[in-house]
């Protein structure tokens, strides 16, 4: 995208007379943006994926490439008007005509399917206002044949998409000649490259952006706004080449007395080498967040002396308290299953001082059927009657106050009793994440600003390996996989219940966060891909992929809360499910039924442009005065106006 | 205790996580200080102390464990608790009623009285019956969902028993002249401004000139309330129409209440309301035909012969429009609930939203949401909104609408109300609000005084038809936030002001009661109308009735509600607002309220800059960086009870000004630190 592109939205959003506000909030950043981006951008693609310029900031030679016309990839045909508007990178891989798209909401559709190495894309023939259906084939987790060649009635031969974001597609195709057979292999290969042995299409998507968002998190530059290191927290580089936990990032913050022996100890003595480290730390009572895995205790109740000193030094570290919290996300009858498998959780006895908390968080088993349910009751169509206790059923919202609440103690914990409090689950990497970051998020305002909330999902999620590569299942055809679940969702859903209560206390707004999961599964940025830093450092995502925060940031005034008004402090949300509520805005976006939740924001916006407008005319005035005091021409005589210096 | 709320503590918080944390911690009655013997109840001119209790412990429901003390007391018009613990007026920041104390209940909001047996254990008392015993504390549960406990274990013997004795008789009289207002002494000079009363007949022509409605004509048949006591003395019918048919056809309707016109478009299509034909007409012929039957079948094809007094009243309505297009008659009774079935429904929702303890929050938050579909209410909502979209569409299409109910008095008051707010944007300012609550609920006869229960009277059926109505509203200002001048606050302080007992707006069945009452010599009373919002509150809290969203010219002209369940919620700030557990700290909907009324501010002092700039003059310093005052609010603002916020008059009284919107510096400085206010 050149400048121009990024001045015209930028202006497009400070424009808040159009209607931008409307379709922002409904938030299809995927359906709306993406239409009017790749228009801007037009037919430019580029040869190949290798014209990388570092970290994609922008070079001179890249501006002069994008402003020359289109480069017609060897092979494909010129651009025609039905073709789909393209990303630079994004090739069309196969067309189907007369075909049926069957909506659940304004009935069947005819027109012409096209499928990328990117997305999916439907554009209709038969109405007077062309209509268009795009989906990203990240999002995709089934594809699947409807009827054969024998199947009669209307539509009954076609195809069916099932979507990672919470809609199924059908389409409707001609009996004759095979016609679905080309876009359905071409849907399989390019929504499961990984399954076909193809590149995810982040590998091959080349626009660049002014921000460069690889940058977003600094391991050493976040430790020190956090004051670290200091005399009771040092910065550790031994997992340097991951070396000691390879799901860990490579910079770490443990106790200043812990020694490398020490590390390597413990290590031993948690799930997958997952140590307690540091995530946060209190700028006044020292008092600190630490997350870890669960502790290999077993059946037999095995204790490391290393792992109790190295706890007692997280405690020591904590002047202001002698005693420390262990909140162990999972309910106390999975904790001890654990056990079974050689995990398990301290004893009070064997960690003096310290007082273990459960959570009641289920595993990721629970939390995917409870999505699964969701879906059933929100799409296509939403049974009215049962509303409510459909929802309750579904047990999601449960689900999230649990979290909350899990989170809303850690806080609680560490601002009020001064307490330093360490997470953990079983292997520290799902609803430790959450915690510890839905905590960080009340307690530290930083992270409430967009910088700060990239900041937070590079840290705790990316960096400490929440494997994001089985829990979205990018690129893969395994869509039964019982590694697959949304945690990640969930630990947004929660942000969002906070941006409900708390509508002031965040920079960002629900655009923002629909964004963010919109290219969690869409697969364009290399932001999500990979289990771990170790995998994405092996894999050079960082010099071959564009990062979500460079897309984000480059517009980030479409990402903007109007009302936010920065300020310190702790979050207080109450874990009710009185004060909870489906996110209406993200379940049931695709139902047409449903009104954005937001139209406050619009009368917002109009009035903050207003208020720029009269700013910019107040400088004006006073430049002009001050133009006419310097050639000596006083204003106009206005005799009770003597003119003070 | 309550004053020195000092930063440090309002900083720290406990998470809510269940309720083992913090279950029955046992609610120990602390003795903080002596009790105050010099403490007494503000009394209101003509109000009269019935019984007093001392050394009583107040409560706040799942809040606090340590009481409050004071002295409780009963008059006839209030239940009265003052303590020597009570806040400064002005640094509570909340609501203040001129009327009532911030612990004060008016005895017509008094629903259900309980008689603690034990911690957690209560027995609920009738009205009228007479306690003998002991009486160790009270629990009130109020119409507006309040609750207040009260403990006598540091009363002097005899108090609770005398107390609750009083309180059991005064809060449900059996008759109408023993309410307050018939009491109130205090002179009344009428400051309400231009509301339409609708009680004469210049008020309905206006509202005829006012619509352009054409076809349709002031009839005097009820002068005197001759044709029917419910409705109002000036009619307007079908110009069509006779008065000796009017006459005649009104005796086969209930109440004799004939099709009478409410509203018309600017294209000629009327909205009507009319009640059930009696059923116990014995002409065969108008037996025949039911109104469904005629929905179904269309009215023109009706055989002349076998017309009733109803499809005789509907052919006059049919030439009352331009294009003589059939009416379209709206069935009210099958179709949405009665006044018993909303009744409850409230209940219902009543007990979800006044839990007993802590331990019980906690249990109903696992089936919260079940709970509230079952109680029905929200679907109610829904019901009554389709129900008015409907009606809205018909009329868009230039279609007469006649809604049909039972009495005419109960869902014909609030679909016909909310119609009107859909399809004519004069009804959603705050004055066209009240005209419309004239118009619609206190002239043509909706029984407040029956509904609201002010009155004990097993015979009625209360029921609380004017919430539901002011929760659809809520509705529609939480789809269309910009449409209306009105807040939520406004609604809510509505319904609270619903069992107030001073003013008549909402006092009578009819107005024919309330010309009865006002003429009757023996017993006096002067007519206060709850429009004349200055009497009851301060500057201050009227401002926040305005919305700062409010922009009539971006708003749509007719309202496409969304009505289904999904697209509804459930309204917190007037159901929530007892419960402190829910209570943000700097959190909920007032941030938005307050950040927008600071944003006017702004955008006023700036307008102020540009026109001193362009006048040539130099502005003067401001002073930005004045002191930073720690403005907060909580989520239940402006109905906190919690904690004290202090919000700057300045702020509230100038910003909303929109037109003559020149704010003082001041008032920038006050919202400049609300928005730099740290915590």
């Amino acid at each position: 995208m050149d400048r121009k592109t990024v001045d015209f939205e930028a202006s497009r959003s400070k424009d808040a007379s159009s209607d931008s506000l409307g379709s922002d909030s409904k938030s299809s950043s995927l359906n709306s943006k993406l239409g009017q981006e790749s228009a801007s951008s037009g037919k430019v693609s580029y040869t190949s994926a290798s014209t990388t310029s570092i970290g994609n900031m922008m070079t001179a030679a890249d501006k002069l490439r994008s402003k020359q016309p289109s480069i017609v990839e060897p092979g494909q045909p010129a651009s025609r008007p039905d073709d789909p508007p393209l990303l630079p990178g994004e090739k069309v891989m196969g067309v189907a005509r007369e075909v049926t798209y069957l909506c659940p909401y304004s009935g069947p559709a005819r027109g012409v399917l096209s499928v990328t190495n990117y997305k999916l894309h439907f554009r209709s023939m038969d109405r007077d206002t062309p209509y268009v259906v795009e989906v990203p084939l990240g999002v995709v987790s089934r594809v699947e044949k409807v009827g054969g060649q024998s199947s009669r009635g209307e539509n009954s031969y076609g195809i069916e998409l099932f979507c990672k974001d919470m809609r199924n597609l059908r389409f409707g195709h001609k009996q004759e000649n095979h016609s679905r057979r080309n876009v359905f292999e071409k849907l399989q290969q390019y929504a499961f490259p990984l399954s076909h042995k193809l590149p995810l299409f982040a590998f091959d998507y080349s626009e660049t952006f002014p921000e460069n968002g690889w940058n977003a998190l600094e391991p050493i530059a976040e430790f020190k706004r956090m004051g670290v290191p200091n005399d009771m927290w040092k910065i550790t580089k031994i997992n340097e080449h991951y070396e000691i936990c390879d799901s860990y990032p490579a910079v770490w913050a443990i106790p200043a007395a812990a020694t490398d022996d020490d590390v390597r100890a413990v290590a031993g003595f948690r799930s997958r080498a997952r140590i307690p480290v540091l995530s946060w730390i209190h700028p006044e009572s020292q008092a600190t967040i630490c997350r870890c895995s669960q502790p290999l205790v077993g059946v037999g109740g095995k204790r490391c002396r290393e792992d109790e000193r190295y706890i007692q030094l997280i405690m020591d570290a904590n002047a202001q308290s002698h005693k420390l919290y262990i909140m162990d996300a999972r309910p106390s009858a999975n904790a001890i299953a654990n056990k079974a498998k050689g995990g398990g959780y301290e004893s009070e006895d064997a960690y003096q001082n310290a007082e273990l908390v459960f959570l009641d968080i289920h595993n990721i088993h629970v939390m995917r059927e409870s999505l699964r349910k969701l879906k059933e009751l929100c799409f296509p169509n939403i049974e009215e009657s049962r509303w409510l206790s459909g929802i309750e059923a579904t047990y999601w919202l449960k689900h999230i106050k649990y979290i909350l609440a899990g989170a809303c103690r850690i806080a609680n914990r560490v601002e009020t009793h001064k307490t330093s409090v360490l997470v953990h689950c079983s292997d520290g990497w799902d609803r430790t994440a959450q915690l510890t970051a839905l905590a960080m998020l009340l307690l530290d305002p930083y992270y409430r600003t967009i910088k700060g909330f990239e900041v937070l999902i590079e840290k705790e999620w990316l960096s400490f390996g929440h494997k994001f590569q089985q829990r979205i299942g990018h690129g893969d055809d395994h869509h039964s996989d019982a590694d697959r679940s949304p945690v990640f969702l969930q630990f947004m859903d929660c942000v969002w219940q906070l941006t409900q209560m708390f509508p002031n206390a965040f920079q960002f707004n629900e655009t923002f966060l629909i964004t963010i999961l919109d290219h969690l599964y869409s697969c364009r940025f290399g932001t999500f891909l990979y289990n771990s830093d170790r995998e994405r450092v092996q894999e050079n995502v960082k010099q071959r992929t564009v990062s979500l925060w460079s897309y984000i940031n480059s517009s980030i005034d479409n990402y903007r809360n109007p009302l936010y008004l920065p300020r310190p402090g702790v979050l207080e949300p109450v874990g009710s499910i009185r004060l909870i509520s489906l996110w209406k805005g993200l379940y049931c976006r695709w139902n047409p039924g449903m009104r954005p939740q937001d139209p406050i924001y619009q009368r917002i916006r109009e009035l903050l442009v207003l208020k720029e407008q009269l700013e910019k005319q107040v400088d004006e005035c006073k430049q002009e005065q001050k133009a006419r005091v310097s050639r000596n021409m006083p204003t106009p005589p206005r005799l009770a106006s003597p003119v003070h210096s | 205790m309550f004053k020195t709320h000092d930063k440090r503590v309002s900083m720290s918080f406990r998470s809510y996580v269940g309720f083992n944390d913090q279950e029955n911690k046992d609610v120990d009655i602390g003795l903080e200080e002596n009790f105050d013997e010099t403490l007494n109840t503000r009394l209101l001119a003509g109000e009269a102390v019935v019984a007093e209790a001392q050394n009583v412990l107040m409560f706040a429901p799942l809040s606090e464990k340590k009481g409050k003390s004071g002295i409780l007391t009963v008059t006839n018009f209030k239940l009265s608790f003052v303590t020597t613990e009570e806040r400064p007026r002005d640094e509570r920041g909340l609501q203040e009623n001129l009327l009532l104390g911030e612990y004060d209940v008016c005895l017509a909001n008094v629903d259900e009285i309980y008689q603690m047996i034990d911690k957690d254990k209560r027995r609920k008392m009738m009205p009228g019956n007479n306690i003998s015993g002991k009486v160790k504390g009270l629990y009130i549960v109020c119409k507006n969902m309040r609750v207040i406990q009260f403990s006598f274990k540091f009363s002097p013997v005899g108090h609770g028993k005398t107390l609750t004795n009083a309180l059991l008789h005064h809060a449900f009289p059996r008759k109408h002249h023993l309410l307050f207002a018939y009491d109130f002494r205090e002179r009344y000079y009428n400051s309400q401004g231009p509301v339409t009363m609708f009680n004469e007949k210049k008020d309905w022509e206006k509202e005829i000139r006012r619509t352009g409605a054409v076809g349709w004509k002031l009839s005097d048949v009820n002068q005197g309330f001759q044709l029917s006591t419910s409705l109002p003395q000036c009619l307007v019918v079908p110009d069509a129409l006779v008065d000796y048919q009017l006459t005649e056809a009104a005796r086969h309707f209930r109440c004799n209440r004939p099709p009478t016109w409410c509203w018309s478009s600017s294209h000629g299509a009327a909205l009507v309301r009319m009640a059930d034909l009696l059923p116990t007409i014995t002409d065969s012929r108008m037996l025949v035909i039911q109104p469904s039957v005629i929905r179904h079948s269309g009215l023109s094809n009706i055989i002349p012969e076998t017309r009733t007094p109803e499809n005789i009243m509907l052919e006059n309505v049919r030439k009352g429009h331009p294009q003589r297009t059939q009416p379209e008659l709206m069935e009210l009774t099958q179709d949405l609930p009665s006044p018993k079935d909303v009744y409850g429904s409230y209940c219902k929702l009543r007990d979800l939203c006044t839990p007993d303890n802590v331990r019980q929050f906690w249990i109903q938050d696992n089936h919260f949401l079940s709970q509230v579909e079952s109680s029905k209410w929200l679907t109610t909502v829904s019901a009554c909104l389709t129900k008015a979209a409907k009606a809205a569409t018909f009329l868009q299409d230039n279609i007469t609408v006649v809604l049909q109910e039972a009495d005419g008095r109960d869902m014909s008051c609030l679909i016909s109300s909310l119609t009107q707010l859909l399809v004519d944007a004069h009804f959603r300012t705050i004055l066209g609000f009240q005209t419309l609550l004239q118009k619609e609920w206190i002239a043509m006869g909706h029984p407040f005084c029956s509904r609201l229960g002010h009155i004990l009277n097993p015979e009625v059926q209360q029921s609380p038809i004017l919430l539901l109505f002011l929760d659809c509203v809520w509705q529609l200002l939480r789809q269309f936030p910009s449409a209306f001048e009105f807040t939520e606050t406004y609604l809510t302080t509505l319904w609270d002001c619903a069992h107030i007992t001073v003013f008549d707006t909402f006092l009578f069945d009819c107005e024919h009661e309330r010309q009865n009452a006002s003429q009757d010599q023996s017993k006096k009373i002067t007519l206060r109308s709850l429009w004349d919002w200055g009497e009851q509150f301060l500057e201050k809290d009227i401002a926040l009735f305005r919305s700062p969203l409010y922009h009539p010219s971006k708003s749509e002209a007719v309202l496409n509600v969304l009505c289904s369940l999904p697209n509804l919620a459930l309204w917190s700030q007037c159901f929530f607002r007892w419960i402190p557990i829910l209570e943000l700290k700097a959190g909920g909907y007032p941030q938005i309220d307050l950040g927008v009324r600071a944003l006017h501010a702004q955008i006023d002092y700036l307008r102020e800059q540009l026109a001193e700039a362009k006048a040539g003059e130099r502005t003067s310093n401001h002073r930005l960086c004045a002191k930073l005052s720690k403005q907060r609010v909580t989520s239940f603002f402006p109905f906190s009870a919690t904690i004290d916020p202090v919000i700057s008059p300045a702020l509230l009284n100038s910003t909303l000004a929109l037109n003559n919107s020149f704010v003082s510096n001041e008032a920038l400085l006050d919202s400049q630190s609300l928005l730099n206010a740290p915590d």
